[in-house]
C-alpha cells in the first residue's frame, strides 16, 4: 500500500520530479526507510496507454509548454524523460571530469573539473548499470544486434575503429527484473509498449511504492521553494490538477525537473533573502547551459536496411570518446545508432520538392546516427525567465539562451567527415547531417556542482551551496557535459546522493 | 467504413461553419456539396500545390486530395489552413493563364518558390507532410512497417536481415 502523507508533515523528503533523477533518489532514499513525498507535474500512463505513435504520445508525454529559444525535448509525465530516452548509457570518461586540466583554457569557455573524481562515481555506475539492466554489464547479454547496428559496425571497422559494441543500452536483451527483453518493436521514443526499457514508471516508482515510505503525487506542479529565517527550505507549494495549491512540508528538498524546470522553479522561489532565486546567490544559476553537441546523419546504402525493424538505438561507437587536440577541438564524441520514421526522413532533409521526395523514397536503404559530443560551458548559454511573458498558469516563462561554441562547430564538423567516411566505406552515398543546435533533449549545466560558489550553484553531492537542505538531483549538476548520453550518469549520481542525504538523516544534520 | 463516416460528419460540422462566415470561396463550394472527400475538381491548383511539394509519381491525386481535405477539416488546425488554402490558390492562379495546373513542372516550381516564404505556404507545407508521410498508402509504397507491437514487434519480422553487407575488419 502506497502510504499517504500529511501536507503538514515535515518529516519527509520532498523529491520534485520522477523521471531519471527524481524517481531514482526517491526509490533510494524509501529504500532506506526514509519517507519521501514525490511531487509530478505529469499524469501516471500504464503500458496500456503506450502506443506506437510518435504525435499521440508526443500529446500524452510531452511538455510542450511555451518557451523562448531553441527548441527543447521535454516530458510530463511519470517517468519524466526515461520515458522518451533512447536508453543509450555509456559513462563519461575519467578525463572527461578534469576537462578544464585536460583541455586547458579554452577561450570563452567557463570550463572546471567536476568537484569528484572518476574513482568516487565509478561505483555508482556499478550500481546504476545493474539497476537499469546495461547490456554488457552485470552477465547481462548483448543488445540484439539491428541492420543498423550492422551497417554502422562494418564501416566502422573499414576506417579502422576498434571501440565498437553492441552493449551499453538500458534495454533487456533477456528479461530481467520483471521485466520482458526486447521484441524490436521500434517506437523507443514513444515509451517502451512492453517495460523491456528502463523507465522509473515501471521500476523505481512502484519499488518505491511497495517500501511503503513513498507517496508519489501526479499531476502536482511544483510552483515555488519556501523557505524559513534561518536559510533552510521548508516546504514545496504545488498546483494540483484541479489548480488547487498546497503546499507539502518537507525537512529536504530536492529538484529534479530536468534543467529548464528545475532553472524555473529555483528562480520562481525567489525572496526577500534569495532575492535572486534559491541558489543564485553568485548569479550561477541558470548559466553554463550546455546540450551536447549533436547531428542527426543518415546515408543511402547500396542495398536495404530497413532501419525501422527494430530498436532505435543497438550500439555504438567509442574510439572519438577521447582528447585527441590533433582533431581540432578539445574533448570527444560518441556515434550511435539511430534510425526514423518517414516523416521524420522527409522532417530533417528539410525543405520540399523532388530531393526530399526521393531522399524519403530510399527509406529501405537508409542507415542512420546520432552523434552526441561534449559541449563546453559558456556563461551566456543561460536559462532565464521573460520579464512579463507567462504561460497558462500565469508562470514565467523560461527564455533558453544558447550559441554553439568554434570548438562544437568544429567537432560536429569532424564527426560528420568521419561518419561519410565510415559509410562511403562500405558503399553508402549521399549523406545527409544536420548542422548546427539540434533539438536538445540532452540538457545538462546550470546548477552545476562546483568547489566554490562563485562557480557553481551545487556542491559534490548535488547540494546547493549556501541552502542545506535544499538539493538538485537532475543533469542541472553537471560541471561539464562529457560526451555520453546523460541518464547513466544521473541515475548514478542520483544514487550517491541518497546514500549522502541518508547519512546526513542518520547523523542528524538533516 | 466508420472512418469515413466519422471524417464526412466532421466535415460536414465544419463545412456549415465555414460557408455561414464566407460564402462565395471555391472551398466552400466544395464543402457544400457535402464531399466526405475533397473533391480535386474544385481545388485543383492546391492537389497540384501539394504534389509539387512531395512529388511522388507512383502516388495518385486522391492521396493528395485526401491529406487536404484532411487539414482543411481538422479541428485545432482547420481554420488556418482554410484561410492558407485561399492565399495560395489565389496567388498560384494569378499566373498569365490563369490557372497553376496544366503548367509546365519546372513553372510551377518556380510559382511555388516565388510565395514559399509566405506564412501561408508553410502552413500548407506543414500540413501536407504531417498527414502524408503518415498515411497507409505512402508507407506501403516506401516500403515503411509502421506499428509493430500488434504484430509482436520486428524480433521475428525482419530485425537484423541485411544480405548484402561487404565483409570487413
Amino acid at each position: 500500500m502506497p502510504r499517504q502523507y500529511e501536507l503538514a508533515d515535515a518529516s519527509v523528503v520532498v523529491v520534485i520530479g520522477s523521471g531519471a533523477g527524481g524517481g531514482t533518489l526517491a526509490n533510494e532514499l524509501a529504500q532506506k526507510g526514509l519517507d519521501v513525498v514525490c511531487v509530478e507535474a505529469g499524469a501516471r500512463l500504464t503500458l496500456a496507454d503506450v502506443e506506437n505513435d510518435p504525435a499521440v504520445m508526443d500529446e500524452r508525454m510531452g511538455w510542450n509548454d511555451p518557451r523562448i529559444g531553441p527548441p527543447v525535448w521535454l516530458c510530463k509525465t511519470v517517468g519524466g524523460t526515461t520515458m522518451r530516452w533512447s536508453a543509450i548509457t555509456p559513462r563519461i570518461r575519467p578525463h572527461e571530469l578534469r576537462p578544464r586540466t585536460t583541455y586547458g583554457l579554452l577561450d570563452g569557455t567557463s570550463l572546471i573539473d567536476w568537484p569528484i573524481a572518476f574513482e568516487e562515481i565509478e561505483p555508482y555506475y556499478v550500481r546504476a548499470e545493474n539497476k537499469m539492466g546495461v547490456t554488457g554489464t552485470h552477465g547481462i547479454p548483448p543488445s540484439f544486434e539491428t541492420s543498423n547496428y550492422k551497417v554502422l559496425a562494418a564501416g566502422g571497422r573499414a576506417i579502422g575503429y576498434t571501440e565498437i559494441t553492441s552493449t551499453r543500452t538500458a534495454i533487456n536483451s533477456v528479461a530481467r527484473d520483471g521485466r520482458p527483453a526486447c521484441l524490436q518493436i521500434g517506437f523507443c521514443h514513444e515509451g517502451c509498449k512492453i517495460g523491456a526499457k528502463w523507465s522509473t514508471l515501471y521500476t523505481e516508482i512502484p519499488k518505491a511504492e511497495a517500501t511503503e515510505h513513498f507517496e508519489l503525487r501526479t499531476e502536482a506542479l511544483a510552483l515555488r521553494i519556501n523557505h524559513d529565517a534561518a536559510g533552510r527550505v521548508t516546504g514545496v507549494v504545488y498546483a494540483d490538477a484541479n489548480g488547487v495549491m498546497h503546499e507539502q512540508r518537507a525537512r529536504a528538498v530536492a529538484v529534479a525537473g530536468n534543467v529548464v524546470e528545475t532553472t524555473r522553479l529555483l528562480l520562481n522561489s525567489e525572496s526577500a533573502r534569495f532575492p535572486n532565486g534559491l541558489g543564485n546567490s553568485t548569479g550561477q544559476l541558470g548559466r553554463n547551459y550546455m546540450r551536447h553537441v549533436t547531428s542527426l546523419i543518415s546515408a543511402v546504402m547500396p542495398g536495404d536496411v530497413n532501419y525501422h525493424k527494430g530498436t532505435r538505438q543497438s550500439g555504438i561507437i567509442l574510439d572519438e570518446q577521447y582528447h585527441r587536440p590533433g582533431r581540432g577541438f578539445a574533448g570527444g564524441y560518441i556515434i550511435e545508432t539511430a534510425s526514423d520514421y518517414p516523416l521524420g526522413v522527409v522532417s530533417v532533409t528539410g525543405g520540399w520538392g523532388q530531393p526530399v521526395a526521393e531522399r524519403v523514397e530510399k527509406f529501405t536503404r537508409l542507415a542512420g546516427v546520432f552523434i552526441t559530443g561534449e559541449d563546453p560551458p559558456q556563461p551566456d548559454n543561460r536559462i532565464t525567465l521573460h520579464a512579463t511573458e507567462r504561460d497558462a498558469y500565469g508562470l514565467a516563462v523560461p527564455v533558453i539562451e544558447y550559441a554553439m561554441h568554434p570548438n562544437s562547430l568544429a567537432m560536429q564538423e569532424h564527426a560528420i567527415r568521419q561518419t561519410t567516411e565510415l559509410y562511403e566505406s562500405i558503399g553508402g552515398r549521399d549523406v545527409i547531417a544536420s548542422r548546427g543546435i539540434g533539438l536538445a533533449c540532452h540538457n545538462m549545466g546550470v546548477a552545476r556542482m562546483s568547489r566554490s560558489p562563485d562557480d557553481g550553484v551545487t556542491n559534490a553531492f548535488g547540494q546547493v551551496h549556501d541552502i542545506a537542505n535544499l538539493f538538485v538531483s537532475d543533469g542541472s549538476v553537471f560541471s561539464s557535459s562529457g560526451a555520453a548520453n546523460p541518464t547513466l550518469t544521473i541515475v548514478a549520481l542520483a544514487i550517491r546522493q541518497a546514500d549522502h542525504i541518508a547519512g546526513r538523516i542518520e547523523r542528524r544534520e538533516l | 467504413m466508420n472512418e469515413t463516416v466519422t471524417t464526412r460528419r466532421r466535415f460536414l460540422v465544419a463545412a456549415i461553419g465555414l460557408c455561414g462566415s464566407t460564402a462565395g470561396l471555391p472551398v466552400c463550394r466544395a464543402w457544400a456539396q457535402g464531399n466526405a472527400r475533397l473533391d480535386a475538381a474544385e481545388l485543383p491548383s492546391i492537389v497540384e500545390m501539394a504534389r509539387r511539394l512531395y512529388p511522388h509519381v507512383w502516388l495518385p491525386d486522391e492521396v493528395y486530395a485526401e491529406v487536404l481535405n484532411d487539414a482543411l477539416t481538422s479541428v485545432a488546425a482547420g481554420q488556418a489552413a482554410r484561410a492558407a488554402v485561399t492565399a495560395a490558390e489565389a496567388a498560384l492562379d494569378a499566373g498569365e493563364s490563369g490557372r497553376f495546373v496544366g503548367l509546365d513542372t519546372a513553372v510551377q516550381v518556380e510559382a511555388l518558390r516565388a510565395i514559399e516564404a509566405e506564412p501561408y505556404f508553410a502552413t500548407i507545407q506543414m500540413a501536407v507532410r504531417d498527414r502524408l508521410y503518415n498515411h497507409p498508402t505512402v508507407w506501403e509504397m516506401l516500403g515503411y512497417e509502421g506499428p509493430s507491437f500488434e504484430r509482436g514487434g520486428y524480433l521475428n519480422r525482419g530485425a537484423g536481415d541485411i544480405d548484402w553487407l561487404p565483409e570487413t575488419d
